[in-house]
């Protein structure tokens, strides 16, 4: 006798769509949690930008309002004009920051690029305890070296120049370390096959290494960027003359400008005039960024 | 010109000696195939001409020349890499031509150049695409132009088809095969597909172990292989090898067996046996014949008349037979009847019926 086989039946398109209903709203519940979190973080992190750049355009009234309103009930760009006509040369402070961000961020490159580059693909005596070296550097905390450059840069009579803001920063440790990640996952192959090419170690580095690296190089600029654009302790202790301090050090002169109490508003709208470079630099940026760090978790 | 010369040559990593005190002779214009299982310093030998693994002691001549501290760019050599090592972030045509720009080759020159190869390797229409817009193949015809617009005296090609699918393959053989003809300059050539050495070679090189068991056109090593080794290495399905008394070993080619139900006439080697499988592959069927005893031999066979589980006698005539020494080398002259002789008395032949 034969056995009897049985089947399931199929289903019809509308049962189809059905389903589909179903299990998309299963899916739903199952993310749920997670999706809750992550909005938790994003307003975490977004709430203070808001808040910074709500205070911006908060009357001083409202500014120091309890309870705070969450948006400004009367909008005003006075806070700015008031920045304005302040008696503070923003023109000379934003300079001195762009020149120290940019210098600082050109000379990281021309030492960053080599030593990545022979840190990852280049074998040399005491490679491993160089790089040690280049590690400690990346830990040992900034704030324990201020005297000592202080009294350096004074030595060489730097402290009434830009310089002692951008020479302790030319050499980025993290900034060797991050892209010799990113050179050293570029095969072996493509370097030898330069080699045979008759391609200089420079030709190499620029020709192939760096187009290769766009990701990591524009991620560590940025993080070089927002860190030196921000920096305020190192040029609080490194200057003595206003002509040579940068914007983040005319913000905080902004404190002090009201009459008696602090001027929140004023504050505010300053840091708002102090962070726009950065959210720029960021906004055509970010996409790389993300990439930098997709590819270096990849391996 | 191209000849390329070992001279005692030695390589270590470490402490670890791959290679020690080699010496080969790669012929001007010939298309030489270095083959044999991964480890065995084929590509190591190839690195040493390129220039990117330089030897620890020994010489390296090209054309007399030694070059053995050369950097890699003025040894007038050209490589193509497994992995093809193209440029991502360069056009196609970029690719081509930056070994000639690095030259500092004059613009006009290097163009026509790129042109003319691109059209010889069927690239003309991607000159400007990036890499990474085109398939396996094409990437594949990238590294060989960047090879041949340098116009080399010895082309090295690491393992140059592993990448590609089974049917691509077979065909960049062919036109690997025909560029030789139509360049005529040295091609070293490494593998360890063996059916790739018999089928591109003028000259096959077979290492194991950082030392050359035999160097020989493929005829020559696939007729007369050195020992069991190379016997079995060269030759798909491999070479069926025996042990026999006395710890000699004996060998046959699975195309010279013969399949019957009864025992054929003539001076012959036959052993009864029973097909375990079968495949069939159009143009020919494989079989696997086991004896009393369990070994299993192979057995490749134009018709297809034995089905599986079927007894059937295998024999093979004396001229087929290979013979190897306990030491697993070959035995090749006047030993070869008494082993013959005493091979067939162990083992039964239709010369005692």
């Amino acid at each position: 006798m034969m056995k009897e086989m049985t089947f399931d039946r199929l289903i019809t398109n509308d049962e189809s769509k059905e389903l589909s209903l179903k299990r998309r709203r299963k899916q739903f519940i199952r993310h749920l949690p997670g999706d809750i979190l992550k909005l938790i973080v994003v307003i975490l992190f977004v709430f203070p930008f808001y808040w910074m750049i709500s205070t911006g355009f908060k009357t001083y009234v409202e500014a120091i309002q309890t309870p705070p309103t969450l948006w400004p009930h009367t909008f005003t760009l006075s806070n700015f004009q008031k920045i304005s006509e302040m008696n503070i040369d923003l023109i000379m402070y934003s300079k001195n920051s762009v020149l120290i961000t940019v210098t600082t961020i050109a000379l990281q490159m021309v030492i960053m690029v080599p030593a990545s580059y022979a840190f990852a693909k280049r074998d040399f005596p005491l490679k491993g305890v160089l790089f040690g070296v280049v590690l400690l550097a990346f830990m040992i905390p900034s704030q324990l070296t201020y005297i000592s450059i202080y009294l350096m840069m004074s030595k060489a009579k730097l402290l009434q120049t830009l310089w002692p803001q951008i020479f302790p920063f030319g050499a980025n440790a993290f900034g060797i370390f991050m892209l010799r990640q990113s050179f050293k996952q570029i095969p072996e192959e493509l370097v030898e096959s330069a080699h045979l090419d008759s391609a200089s170690e420079l030709q190499i580095m620029t020709r192939i290494m760096l187009p290769m690296s766009k990701s990591a190089m524009i991620t560590i600029a940025m993080f070089s960027f927002i860190s030196i654009w921000n920096n305020y302790f190192w040029p609080l202790v490194m200057t003595t003359s206003e002509s040579v301090r940068p914007l983040t050090m005319a913000i905080q002169k902004l404190r002090d400008s009201g009459d008696a109490a602090l001027q929140w508003n004023v504050l505010m709208a300053g840091n708002v005039i102090l962070v726009v470079p950065v959210l720029l630099v960021y906004v055509f940026a970010s996409k790389k960024i993300l990439n930098a760090f997709a590819y270096n978790g990849l391996k | 010109m191209g000849e390329i010369v070992f001279n005692k040559v030695e390589k270590s990593f470490g402490t670890n000696k791959v290679i020690e005190n080699l010496d080969l002779t790669i012929q001007d214009g010939k298309f030489t195939v270095l083959v044999g299982a991964s480890g065995c310093g084929k590509t190591t030998l190839l690195r040493m001409i390129a220039g990117i693994g330089p030897a620890t002691a020994g010489q390296v001549l090209l054309d007399g020349k030694d070059i053995t501290d050369v950097a890699p760019g003025k040894r007038d050599v050209a490589m193509v890499f497994q992995n093809y090592a193209i440029y991502p972030t360069m056009t196609v045509r970029e690719n081509i031509e930056f070994g000639l720009k690095n030259k500092k080759v004059p613009k006009q020159i290097r163009e026509s150049r790129v042109v003319a190869v691109a059209q010889s390797v069927g690239l003309t229409e991607y000159l400007d695409r990036k890499p990474n817009t085109l398939s396996g193949g094409q990437r594949q015809r990238i590294a060989l132009a960047r090879a041949m617009v340098k116009q080399p005296r010895v082309f090295l090609m690491d393992e140059p088809l592993s990448n590609l699918d089974a049917k691509l393959r077979i065909q960049m053989r062919v036109e690997l095969i025909r560029l030789h003809e139509q360049l005529k300059t040295t091609f070293v050539y490494v593998t360890h597909d063996q059916v790739e050495a018999m089928s591109m070679a003028d000259d096959i090189v077979i290492m194991d172990k950082g030392k050359i068991l035999q160097q020989g056109s493929p005829e020559q090593i696939y007729h007369d292989p050195n020992n069991a080794y190379i016997a079995q290495f060269i030759g798909s399905p491999a070479m069926n090898v025996l042990p026999m008394e006395g710890g000699y070993q004996y060998g046959f080619r699975p195309e010279r067996v013969m399949l019957s139900h009864e025992k054929p006439k003539g001076t012959l080697l036959c052993r009864r046996g029973t097909v375990r499988v079968r495949e069939m592959l159009g143009s020919e069927t494989l079989y696997q014949i086991a004896f009393q005893d369990g070994t299993m031999v192979a057995v490749k066979m134009l018709q297809d008349t034995f089905q599986m589980n079927e007894d059937v006698i295998l024999s093979v005539s004396k001229e087929h037979l290979f013979f190897f020494g306990q030491d697993g080398n070959r035995i090749r002259r006047d030993e070869t009847t008494a082993l013959y002789c005493r091979l067939l008395r162990t083992v039964g032949g239709t010369s005692d019926v």
